[in-house]
């Protein structure tokens, strides 16, 4: 009996050896490549329908995933802070290593429990605000943020109001979508818009002029005001996403007014206007590049569209693999990243068909496997210059 | 009941609210109805409501609460609409379509009620996920748009829409007045067990009012997505929301039915909720302030109604 037990010591020993043998090279070959290892990286989402939310996704799922040892887990549409955290739980829970967050209810909690839980955390297509960039830069495990700044916003709405007024146009309409739930991207957009007809124009909206109108805009409640802004005029406003008669019977009574020539859109202004613009007025909205966005541009439905590229969420990817690899891109004072990118323009059809080609393409897109391993282990300086070399041109060449 | 009491009970909501209306907006120099755009918005909205109002009321009439009306009109407008512009069928074909399919889905939702024998309110929540999910994958998400497509939004002209509101109260008033069916619907509502004891058959009954509902969300769904040529897509319960633009005129189309047919009541019902609907419009009342003024008139009515009896004795005295 004594020496079989003996035996039965010796053989769990050996086993037990074996075992952490095992072990100690697993870790030591993962060590050494760290690509040979599957990523998990928890994607958490807001929105789950827009055409721009579902170009993201299909970037990240049918493209990135394809050519890089990474797999995504994305969550449900998270409506509020709570189930933000949730989703992070459930995250940690499925061994993720990253969370790449689309979703701003409370993006300080969000921050506050990946740094708490160990787990890199990015924000995409979106920059934290000065004060939260000031908190939170120095967290070891926040990556950063890239995406349309606040001014970016400002300027997509600049530049597309500033497209019609040089060709004349004096008669607004305009769809503020969010703004009146605060939602300071829509406010931003809608204040450059009305910027650009404070310049031209040669007034003011409400005594503010430039980015004071943001101010005025949120002081009064996220609502933008009808009325004359010196020689031009915005003679028509609807916000809010009711989808009831009442919202629809808006848009049609602005689109098919005879004092608005132009239709502006902070964003969704295909569904918002498309449907009910007669013949003759311009239409531009602030979007992603689609099938039917390029449709509505072939037939003359739409007149400008400022898109965001789905292949723009690329770099943030890239930086974040580089962190779990232990390679973190950080200034030169070690914070983390905070970076902006502007929006592809497209003014006519041809235009517009030529990005959605590249940005739906799910082998060769405008940020291929190529060029984001560049940025993999980049210093600062050079990841910071790829990524403001965004336009079209530059990606291309 | 004597006829000018019948008259002036049928009539005396919908009048009030266009008197209210106009007054609001005469009060701010606007014109309720204005152009053609002005009448077209308030059928529209009519159209609209009196479909979702005749549709919720089958079932809630019966206790059967159907949270899946919204998705039935969503996937069938969605299935309709694919069809029609890769086909390039004519609006009429896509309402056929939209009607055929809103029948099938009605049917496929009835089906599910009887099989599993849950209660409603449950079934019509998992129906609503399960048409709201498959909606999203038929269009990978991104919905429909057909804004280019002039034949398809071509359908938005008042006689179509009245004729759409013409149809759907006579299919109700015929089908539920004047058939045996209906007889046997109104026999379960009076008292079920009593009912089911002279021989009425209740499954197959509630199964055909879905379908019914069915067919009248599906043409809802038609008139909806024609309106702006888009369909957008909902998921976790988002399609649910349609269903809540029926409830106040199905307390005053109750009110009206007192005095008239209740289908009647429904479609007067609606009128007022689209009278409403174009005052919001011409004034430009911001959505968080119409959510307040709706939830408002809906509370005071039912306060109204819950209180009708001592209000008279009050004013007897």
């Amino acid at each position: 009996m004594k020496s079989f037990r003996k035996f039965f010591v010796l053989c769990l020993s050996f086993v037990m050896m074996l075992t952490l043998t095992a072990c100690s090279s697993g870790g030591g070959s993962a060590d050494a490549d760290p690509t040979q290892k599957t990523v998990k990286i928890g994607v958490l989402v807001s929105d789950t329908t827009s055409a721009e939310a579902l170009s993201f996704r299909s970037y990240y799922e049918k493209y990135i995933q394809s050519v890089y040892n990474v797999e995504f887990m994305y969550s449900d549409e998270l409506t509020d802070a709570a189930a933000e955290q949730s989703a992070i739980d459930n995250f940690i829970a499925n061994n993720c290593q990253a969370i790449i967050s689309f979703a701003s209810s409370d993006r300080p909690a969000q921050i506050e429990k990946c740094e708490q839980e160990g787990v890199y955390y990015a924000v995409a297509t979106g920059t934290l605000t000065d004060d939260q960039y000031e908190q939170f830069k120095s967290y070891s495990h926040y990556v950063g943020a890239i995406g349309p700044d606040l001014a970016a916003e400002y300027q997509a709405g600049y530049d597309m109001a500033k497209h019609f007024l040089d060709q004349g146009y004096t008669k607004f309409g305009m769809f503020t979508g969010a703004s009146v739930y605060f939602t300071e991207m829509h406010i931003y957009r809608a204040a450059g818009m009305l910027a650009a007809m404070c310049e031209a124009g040669k007034g003011d909206y409400s005594g503010a002029t430039g980015y004071d109108i943001v101010g005025k805009i949120m002081a009064d409640g996220g609502n933008v005001s009808t009325g004359k802004i010196g020689s031009v005029e915005v003679n028509g406003v609807v916000s809010g996403y009711d989808f009831d008669d009442a919202w629809f019977g808006k848009l049609a009574a602005v689109a098919n007014d005879p004092n608005v020539d132009v239709l502006l859109a902070v964003g969704s202004g295909q569904t918002a206007f498309a449907g009910f613009k007669p013949e003759g007025k311009m239409l531009g909205d602030i979007d992603c590049y689609t099938a039917d966005s390029v449709a509505l541009m072939e037939s003359g439905t739409l007149n400008y569209l400022a898109g965001k590229f789905s292949a723009s969420i690329g770099p943030i990817f890239a930086a974040t693999l580089s962190a779990v690899y232990g390679k973190p891109v950080r200034t030169a004072e070690g914070n983390a990243l905070a970076l902006s990118q502007g929006y592809w323009i497209a003014t006519d059809a041809e235009m517009a068909k030529k990005y959605f080609e590249v940005d739906s393409s799910t082998t060769n897109p405008a940020y291929t496997k190529e060029k984001l391993d560049t940025l993999i282990g980049a210093s600062y300086d050079d990841f910071a210059k790829f990524v403001a070399a965004y336009s079209f041109e530059e990606i291309q060449k | 009941m004597k006829i000018g009491k019948k008259l002036a009970g049928t009539l005396a909501i919908p009048v009030l609210v266009l008197a209210v209306c106009l007054l609001i907006s005469g009060t701010k120099g606007i014109l309720l109805f204005d152009s053609q755009l002005s009448w077209i918005t308030f059928i529209r909205a009519a159209a609209n409501v009196v479909l979702v109002t005749f549709a919720l009321s089958i079932n809630l009439n019966s206790g059967r609460f159907d949270f899946s009306i919204g998705s039935v009109a969503l996937l069938s407008s969605v299935i309709s609409s694919m069809i029609a512009t890769k086909l390039n069928l004519s609006a009429v074909w896509m309402l056929a379509l939209s009607v055929l399919f809103g029948a099938l889905l009605g049917l496929i939702s009835g089906l599910v009620y009887v099989s599993v024998k849950l209660p409603p309110i449950i079934v019509s929540l998992a129906v609503a996920l399960f048409y709201e999910g498959f909606a999203f994958t038929l269009t990978g998400g991104h919905g429909v748009s057909f804004a280019n497509n002039a034949s398809l939004l071509g359908f938005g002209t008042i006689p179509n829409y009245l004729l759409v509101i013409a149809s759907s109260l006579a299919l109700m008033v015929i089908v539920y007045d004047h058939t045996k069916f209906g007889y046997e619907y109104k026999a379960l509502l009076s008292g079920q067990k009593v009912a089911v004891n002279t021989g009425i058959k209740e499954v197959p009954n509630a199964v055909l009012c879905y379908v019914i509902a069915g067919i009248l969300m599906g043409a809802q769904g038609f008139i909806s997505a024609t309106s702006n040529g888009a369909i957008t897509m909902a998921l976790n319960f988002g399609s649910i929301s349609p269903m809540f633009m029926a409830f106040l005129p199905m307390f005053i189309g109750g009110f009206i039915g007192r005095f008239t047919n209740d289908k009647l009541g429904y479609l007067l019902g609606a009128i007022s909720s689209a009278l409403i609907s174009l005052t919001y419009v011409r004034l430009n009342v911001s959505s968080s302030a119409q959510q307040i003024i709706s939830a408002v008139l809906m509370v005071s009515f039912l306060i109204y109604l819950n209180n009708e009896g001592k209000l008279k004795q009050l004013l007897k005295r």
